[in-house]
């Protein structure tokens, strides 16, 4: 059991996939400007992380391992993960139009996003077994959700307080985000 | 009736420097009828009233000048007789152009005739009672100016238990209704009980501040006598305890819910000075043509408390105080914390004209505003549990979604955030326009 | 190199392509969302500024209400007449040129010629500057100064010199956010190719308005004697009519009150454009002061 919250915790915290591992950094930067649409976003990305842990894992060990196929490894997540993604662009625009509508180009780009590759490979590289599998990928995107939302309360507050010109926009915001990393950090030495 | 200490006491508020020694010890004096009176039309919340006279007509005091226009507004009655000089517009104390009458006395100040008062209220007819109110033209003169009739007239769903007379006058400067408790006791705690009466409210609670010890006793005594279920308040001296919500809280320990009125919880709360006009309303039949205003500030000769009629240019006020003996600065209708500063003396006095303040050069300042740097004192001072800078920020972003969704609709706009931030930064400024346009923004979403 | 490796290999790929392809298939007819082409194609044609010129939430919005609602299709002012020609194609709709329009604000009164009133220490937004004692400005009429139209603008075209706002017509894509946003409607939409207007609003009477600024209209009527009908009267406030040509040009010297002035750049050479003028407000470039603290 405690390796469970120790993946957790490892994943959420200490490794947390966008602060730490620099993955994921497009839809950090370009879905943080309000709350709202973050929310939608970290919605969507806690599902698709999750399944596609869940299914990856099967496809590494159920398919491409027994056939030998570890090379192909790459090419077989991207091909699920984008299936996905489609599935879920699918659905949402179905359930929710007007969060569809404001995610807007962010959502296919959760296809070519590297923290669900990322995990995917991550989950193979660790060695992981199918259930610490889903619970990496869940907790990893839990990760990428706290980061997401933190970072959305300060841009929102940054936007009102009317950074100085050459900073204003994309400029103060991976300052920011910087600064975040760095603050991260400081969870380095919880979990060895 | 011996007074006791309010149980309760708001969160937030602050200390301003009060100065009301300045017209404290001034009894009322009454001002002799200037040579050209200006009546607004729009002396009151809501619609403004609709002109009945036209230029030449003579009009005798206590004529209806002005008709209730819709159902939140209050009739205009001439302060005095005389002739219509013009029916026109004009700039108010508001800033905003309204109608106006202006009237040249005959020196005669004859009243019209047959006004007659309803002697026997205690077994009167209460709809017969609120008629006289709105016939007189009664609002409230604490300053918002909620047209009387229509706060005595609660709907039946929302049951009245609790009456509240206000004679806190937190704002600085301001005696008027000091001075009207010292010397009109009786008069008011008439006017009290026919109000109590027609609200049909069981406690009646007289609140004062306790920096007006001489109203406290004075209300003690025109009190002796009364029942048990009537009790005299004492405030602790803190901006804003006239503010209704807060008094409400401070009496009674019932909080008004966000957007909602007092009498959602049962309670009414009237200004002293309005207790007095129904009383002159409903005994003496009179339709409320004076009022008493504080003519206050270091640079005036001799501050005063000033009964005049209603439509006084701000200028004839000034020159019966004795006029100026040093600069002025800012010239303020009303009280510091609430009241408007005036581009000059055109105005004249309302019904809702509680005081005209003039400030020294060294009592004010001209403030450069700085960034907020999120210190926390507006947060403290405000009563009503607002965060004033965030939303000014947020208001300044034109964020007003964010704004609305952290309740900017129940700023009572006194003041408290911007008198407490260090970096003087205009934060009552933000909310009043932040209100006003998440209101327009509600109403177009109404209409759609 | 085992051939049985490369069928293997793409085998098992092509099947798992082949099962997420059907999967996705699956869902994109049982969850398909029944949505006008045309509204899609239409959002590709307009401009994409969002500027709500059109009166509607944005590009997306008005596109639907041309094609579902039948609203008008010559509403996109940033879009000009191309955008006009591709709608009116796509609605198979006749295209109805329109003249651009450019917004002119209807006041010259900066802070040398008209004075204040009063010092106002506050929120630099005209409208809240307007709430107080009406405004700081001596004329009421008067452009505040504080760039309450300046901030809406969508494509930066509006500058403060001296205190008072001044549209640049080559950048203003006429989307009217600014005339929205003055709270004393002073700016008007005039089309691009008229340069001679009345830059004063105030509809007090000669004596007043003199006092008040030193670039107002007075209520003569020369522009009417010498300019006949391209001007109108309204109570003390000549007007410019648009729809008639200045002919006699010397009344931009002549006005009592120099309150007719020929200035911006125009598109379409019209007789009163004939020589470019660098009189009044246009294209030189001056400190902006959006901050009009007095």
């Amino acid at each position: 059991m405690i390796s469970y919250v120790l993946i957790v915790i490892g994943a959420v915290l200490v490794n947390n996939f966008v602060l730490t591992r620099f993955l994921g950094i497009c839809p950090f930067l370009g879905v943080s400007k309000k709350l709202g649409t973050a929310l939608g976003m970290c919605g969507a990305v806690i599902f698709v992380m999750t399944a596609a842990s869940a299914v990856t894992w099967a496809l590494q060990h159920k398919i491409l391992n027994p056939l030998g196929l570890g090379y192909m490894q790459t090419i077989a997540f991207i091909l699920v993960i984008a299936s996905f993604v489609q599935l879920v662009d699918i659905a949402m625009k179905k359930s929710a139009p007007k969060l569809h509508g404001a995610l807007g180009i962010f959502l296919p780009l959760i296809t070519t996003n590297c923290a669900v590759m990322g995990v995917a490979v991550l989950n193979v590289q660790l060695k992981y077994s199918f259930i610490k599998a889903v619970v990496f990928g869940f907790a990893a995107s839990l990760g990428f959700a706290l980061a997401l939302i933190i970072f959305t309360g300060l841009r929102e507050k940054i936007d009102r307080a009317n950074p100085p010109r050459a900073f204003q926009g994309v400029a103060i915001a991976l300052v920011t985000a910087g600064l975040l990393s760095l603050a991260f950090m400081g969870f380095a030495t919880l979990v060895k | 009736m011996k007074a006791t200490k309010a149980k309760f006491k708001f969160d937030g508020g602050i200390h301003p420097a009060y100065h009301k020694e300045l017209a404290r010890d001034r009894a009322i004096e009454t001002m002799p009828i200037p040579a050209l009176l200006r009546v607004s039309m729009s002396q009151h919340l809501g619609a403004p009233a609709k002109p009945l006279v036209k230029k030449g007509d003579t009009v005798k005091r206590g004529q209806c000048i002005g008709e209730a226009a819709g159902f939140i507004s209050a009739a205009v009655h001439a302060p005095t007789s005389g002739t219509i000089k013009e029916v026109g517009t004009a700039p108010t104390a508001m800033g905003t152009s309204a109608a106006f009458i202006a009237i040249e006395p005959d020196g005669e100040d004859a009243w019209i005739e047959g006004l007659e008062g309803i002697a026997d209220w205690q077994n009167a007819d209460t709809k017969a009672l609120i008629a006289k109110v709105a016939a007189a033209g009664i609002a409230g003169m604490g300053g918002a100016g909620f047209p009387t009739n229509v706060k005595l007239s609660p709907p039946p769903d929302k049951p009245i238990d609790t009456l509240i007379l206000n004679g806190a006058e937190c704002e600085p400067y301001l005696t008027a209704d000091h001075r009207l408790m010292v010397e009109h006791a009786e008069q008011i705690w008439t006017g009290c009980q026919i109000v109590r009466k027609v609200l049909g409210a069981k406690h009646v609670h007289i609140a004062i501040e306790d920096n007006k010890p001489e109203a406290i006793a004075a209300m003690e005594q025109a009190m002796e006598g009364a029942d048990d279920d009537a009790s005299i308040s004492i405030l602790k001296t803190e901006y804003p305890q006239g503010a209704e919500k807060q008094q409400i809280y401070a009496t009674t320990g019932r909080e008004v819910p966000s957007g909602g009125l007092p009498m959602d919880v049962g309670c009414v709360v009237e200004n002293v000075g309005t207790t007095l006009a129904v009383w002159d309303a409903v005994v003496n039949g009179k339709p409320l043509t004076e009022r008493v205003t504080t003519v206050t500030g270091m640079p005036v000769s001799e501050p005063k408390n000033v009964l005049g009629r209603i439509g006084i240019p701000y200028s004839d006020l000034l020159d019966f105080c004795g006029g100026l003996k040093a600069d002025v600065a800012k010239i303020i209708s009303g009280g510091p914390m609430m009241g408007l500063a005036q581009p000059g003396l055109d105005a004249t006095t309302t019904k809702t004209t509680s005081g005209l303040l003039f400030l020294a050069p060294q009592e004010t300042q001209t403030f450069r505003s700085m960034p907020c740097i999120a210190c926390g004192r507006c947060v403290g001072a405000c009563p009503m549990y607002l965060v004033p800078a965030e939303l000014s920020q947020m208001l300044e972003a034109e964020d007003y979604e964010a704004a609305e969704e952290l309740n900017v609709l129940d700023c009572i706009e006194c003041g408290c955030c911007a008198f407490a931030c260090p970096a003087h930064r205009p934060l009552v400024q933000h909310m009043k326009q932040g209100k006003s346009k998440v209101m327009l923004k509600r109403r177009q979403a109404q209409k759609k | 190199m085992d051939i049985n490796n490369i069928l293997i290999t793409s085998g098992a790929i092509g099947g798992v392509g082949l099962t997420c392809g059907t999967a996705l298939a699956l869902a994109a007819k049982f969850l398909a969302v029944k949505e006008d082409p045309r509204v899609e194609a239409m959002d590709e044609i307009l401009p994409g500024a969002n500027c709500g010129g059109c009166g509607f939430a944005g590009c997306a919005d008005y596109a639907k209400a041309v094609v579902l609602d039948g609203a008008a299709i010559n509403l996109c002012a940033p879009g000009g007449n191309e955008v006009l020609e591709l709608i009116a194609e796509a609605m198979g709709q006749e295209a109805s040129a329109e003249e651009k329009r450019v917004a002119v604000v209807m006041c010259a009164g900066d802070s040398e010629k008209a004075p204040r009133k009063h010092l106002y220490n506050g929120v630099a937004d005209c409208t809240a500057a307007a709430a107080v004692a009406g405004g700081d400005k001596l004329c009421k009429y008067g452009c505040l100064g504080y760039g309450s139209c300046a901030r809406v603008c969508p494509s930066g075209a509006i500058e403060f010199k001296n205190g008072v706002a001044i549209v640049h017509p080559d950048l203003c894509i006429s989307c009217s956010a600014c005339v929205r946003a003055c709270p004393r409607n002073l700016i008007k939409m005039v089309p691009v190719s008229k340069t001679i207007h009345v830059v004063c609003s105030s509809k007090d009477k000669g004596p007043i308005v003199k006092k008040a600024c030193q670039v107002g209209c007075i209520g003569c009527r020369m522009c009417l004697k010498l300019a006949g009908d391209a001007f109108e009267m309204e109570g003390f406030l000549a007007l410019r009519n648009y729809d008639i040509p200045v002919e006699n040009e010397l009344i931009v010297e002549k006005c009592p009150g120099k309150c007719i002035v020929k200035c911006g750049a125009s598109e379409a050479p019209s007789p009163e454009a004939t020589e470019p003028t660098p009189s009044e407000p246009s294209t030189e470039p001056a400190e902006a002061t959006t901050e009009g603290q007095t």
